[in-house]
Parts: C-alpha cells; structure tokens; sequence
C-alpha cells in the first residue's frame, strides 16, 4: 500500500490542486490585496508629500514676508496649489476680493474668508482621506474571505475522506494545507491594509489638525491687518 | 478609482506593490515548499497469538529425518537370521511332502529316506551354522570392520530413536498447530457473532465448514449440531459467513485436515 508518495508539495501545487471555489477566492484576495498594496503606496507619497508641503508652506509663512508675495509666489506656479497652500491661496483671494469692494463690514470679510479656507480644507482632507475606507474594508474583510476559502477547502478535504475506508492523515493534509493558503493570503492582504489604515488616519488627523489651526492663525492675521 | 494628483505616483506605487507580492511568492517558495520525503509505507499484517506456536520446532528435526531412512536397513539385517532360523520349522513340512511322494513310491525306503532327510536337515543346519559363523567370523576378525558397524548399530538405534522422537515431536507439534488454528478460526468467529442472539448458557453448536486451500469457504456452513435457537444458529452461520477467509496454518501439509472441517463452537466463551 502506498498512499502517500507524491507529497511533494509546492505553493503551486496546492493552488492548482484546490477546487474552484478556494481558487475563486484566492483569486480575489489576491487582486485586493494587489490593489490595497497600490494605495498603500500612493497613500505613503502623497501623504509624505502633502505634509512637506505644509513644512515648506508653514517655514515660508512663518518668516513673515509680505503675504502678497507669498499669494503670487503661489498662484504663478503652474501647478495648483496643495495642502496648507491651497487654503491660504482660497482664504487670501477671497479676502483680497471683499477688501476690493468698498463699504465691506470687516466681519463679512472674514466670513468670507473663513468659508473659503474651510471649503478649500475640506477637499484637501477628502484628498487626504482617498482610499483609507479601501483600506479599513479591506483590512476588515480580507480574512473572512480567506477563512470562507479555508472552510470550503477543508469540506472538500474531509468528503473525500468519507470515501475511504482507512482513514490516515496524509489523505486529509494536502486538502486542508491546500484550504490553509486562502487564510494565509487573506491574512496577507489584511495585515498591511490595517497597518497602513491606522497610520494614515492618524497622518491624516495630525494633518487635518495643522490645517485647522492654520486656518484660526490666518483669520487672526487677516483680522489685524483689516 | 484614483485622484488626479495620484497619477503621477501611481505606475510607481503600482511597481511597487508588485514587487510586494513577488518577494511574497519567492519567500513561500522558498520557506513553503516542503519536499516529503516520506519512505513507502509497509504496512505490515501482524497476527497475534495468544500462545507461543509449536512449529517453530518443527523445521529442526526435519532434516535429520531423512538421513536416517538409510541407516534403517542395517537394523533390518540383524534381525533377518531370526526368520532364516524361523525357516527351518518349514522345511520338514517340505520334507513330509516328499516323504509322502516317496511314501507312494517306495514304501520300504521310508527309514532310510528319513535318515537320509535328517541327514540333509543337519548337514543343512550345519551349513546354516556354518553360514552364520562365516557370517559372523569375518565381523569379529576384522575389529575395524566391527567397530564400525558397532558405531553403525549404535548410531541406528540413536537416529532411531531421534527419528522417533522426531516423528512424535512433529506429530505433536502438527497437532498444535492445527489446535491453534482451530482456535485461531473460532476466534475470529467469535469476534463476529451477535452474542445477544444466543442463550447465556454457552450451548455447544457443531457446523461441517468446506475449505479451500486459500481459507475461503466452499459453499455454505452446514449445521451439524443446534443450539436449540435457531437466531443463534443462523448468528454463528452468519459469523462464519462474515469471517471468511478462515485463517488457516501456513503450512500447507496440513491442509488436509481442515478440508472438511467439524468445528465445535461455543459463542459465549
């Protein structure tokens, strides 16, 4: 008798071995994590990039230039203006527009301004938060997917066992290794999504944070040079 | 799917989490590719025996039993002058029929033919003695001869008696071997039959089961002796039924004894 001769068993192998469900399902984990993978990556440069932006903005707004500069400075540039920027440019242009008009109440002024700067900082933060509910999703599902794969494999495994009269464990083990890689790869493209979620919402709050109280020490300055 | 400031990120951002997933797959490759080196199982069939066989002493006498067929006929040479001298007694009656041709013949010769007859008998006897002493000088002259035949003879009568020890430790152990057997054959029925069905009281059954050399039933077990229910007795034929192929002793010599087998049959010991 021999029953288990061709263990030999490669990553390949098990996949080609599992039935077409697992299969499915690996096929799915893998392109989300092949996709959560690709966000993580944008996430990190443009997350990196907005808050060296908002350094460089903050270290050439603190100097205390002349704030018309800076305005021009800002808008000649080809490339619309991001993050901290963004907002300063919306808040100083429309403070620039009211100041225009005679017989403005100074409060209106910074009304205007205000709602700008707060619009401006709204669709920088939906920006910021691009893809991190991707990420939570896929952190959060991943591993049901892959456990649905397992337990499918592992039925398959154990109804060819009912066949058999003797029942040894090398007739069990390719199924329910064949079943364990759905876990594995789903846990795969869990573990970095959830990684990557948790330090870019907190980047974000840090950044949304900085715009904000931007925002309050622009109002002030704008208030006193009114 | 993605912003339009990503897009100047995302063929790098996409490069990279392909050479994510290709590291992902060299490491399984790696770490994961386990080669079974498993040895072919032999699963091996072991039977167990509740005590020791005897033919484990059976092959070592085997082959001193055939050397000594041939020593046998010296020990029939000694005791031939016992019929030689038996003989004798015969030859009057031959006498006597001569006697009676001559009776017919020549009645008055009658004596002298009787002496003459006793005269042959004794020179016959003599002759006969003379034999045996011819026989037996050249035995005692030749002490070299006679030490060997001693040897001989006492070699005989010790093979002999190993030949008949032998004989009688095979037949014995034959006879082991089939009681295990038999044994062996019951137990296996036992482990099959329905015990609920048959009465407490243990009744004896008696089946006559037909064999095949391979142990496998030829042809249905007959009832030889009820136990007076008839669950029981269709219970143990059922068992009988279920236990074939009956385990039978490897040496196929014995075969013949469980040809027809009679078993005896206890359900409940």
């Amino acid at each position: 008798m021999a029953v288990a001769v061709d263990n030999d068993m490669s990553i390949f192998s098990l996949v080609a071995g599992a039935s077409l469900p697992v299969q499915l399902v690996l096929l799915v984990l893998i392109i989300t994590s092949l996709f959560s993978w690709w966000y993580i990556f944008i996430k990190l440069a443009t997350i990196k990039r907005a808050e060296a932006s908002a350094d460089d903005f903050e270290n050439a707004f603190w100097t205390g230039g002349d704030l018309n500069k800076l305005f021009e400075g800002l808008t000649a540039g080809r490339r619309k203006a991001q993050g901290m920027a963004s907002i300063f440019e919306a808040g100083f242009k429309e403070y620039a527009r009211h100041k225009q008009q005679p017989r403005m109440e100074i409060s209106d002024v910074m009304e205007g301004s205000r709602r700008a700067m707060r619009a401006a900082y709204n669709r920088e933060l939906d920006d910021l938060d691009a893809h991190l509910p991707f990420l939570a999703s896929v952190g959060s599902v991943s591993p049901y997917i892959g456990l649905f794969g397992t337990v499918w494999g592992i039925m398959n495994a154990f109804r060819g066992l009912s066949n058999v009269a003797q029942a040894t464990l090398s007739q069990v083990a390719p199924g329910i290794a064949e079943a364990l890689v759905a876990t594995a790869i789903g846990l795969f493209a869990a573990i970095p999504a959830v990684i990557a979620y948790n330090r870019f919402a907190s980047s974000v709050d840090r950044l949304s944070v900085r715009y904000e109280s931007f925002m309050e020490e622009f109002t002030n300055i704008l208030q006193r040079k009114s | 799917m993605i912003r339009k400031y990503e897009k100047e990120i995302s063929w790098k951002a996409g490069a990279y989490a392909i050479g994510v997933h290709l590291a992902l797959l060299v490491a399984l490759l790696i770490s994961f590719n386990w080669k079974a080196a498993h040895p072919v199982l032999n699963i091996a069939e072991v039977e167990l025996w509740d005590s020791l066989p005897t033919v484990v002493q059976k092959p070592m006498p085997a082959p001193v039993v055939e050397p000594q067929v041939k020593p046998a006929p010296i020990i029939d040479e000694t005791p031939k002058p016992a019929p030689v001298v038996e003989e004798k007694p015969v030859e009057p009656k031959v006498d006597i029929a001569l006697e009676k041709k001559k009776k017919e013949l020549e009645q008055k010769k009658l004596d002298e033919q009787v002496k003459k007859d006793k005269a042959l008998e004794q020179k016959k006897q003599l002759d006969a003695l003379k034999a045996e002493v011819s026989k037996d000088k050249p035995v005692k002259n030749n002490t070299a001869d006679a030490l060997k035949n001693l040897q001989q003879e006492a070699l005989a009568d010790d093979k002999s008696e190993g030949d008949k020890q032998a004989v009688s430790a095979k037949a014995s152990a034959n006879a082991g071997v089939v009681g295990d057997a038999i044994n062996k054959i019951q137990a296996k029925i036992r482990g099959n039959v329905n015990k609920a069905l048959c009465r407490e009281d243990n009744p004896e059954l008696r089946f006559d089961i037909a064999l095949l050399p391979t142990g496998q039933l030829s042809g249905s077990p007959k009832l030889v002796k009820s136990s007076g229910s008839a669950a029981c007795d269709e219970a143990v034929e059922r068992a009988i039924m279920a236990s074939d192929p009956l385990p039978l002793p490897a040496d196929s010599s014995l075969f013949s004894q469980f040809r027809n087998l009679k078993l005896k049959f206890r359900p409940n010991d």
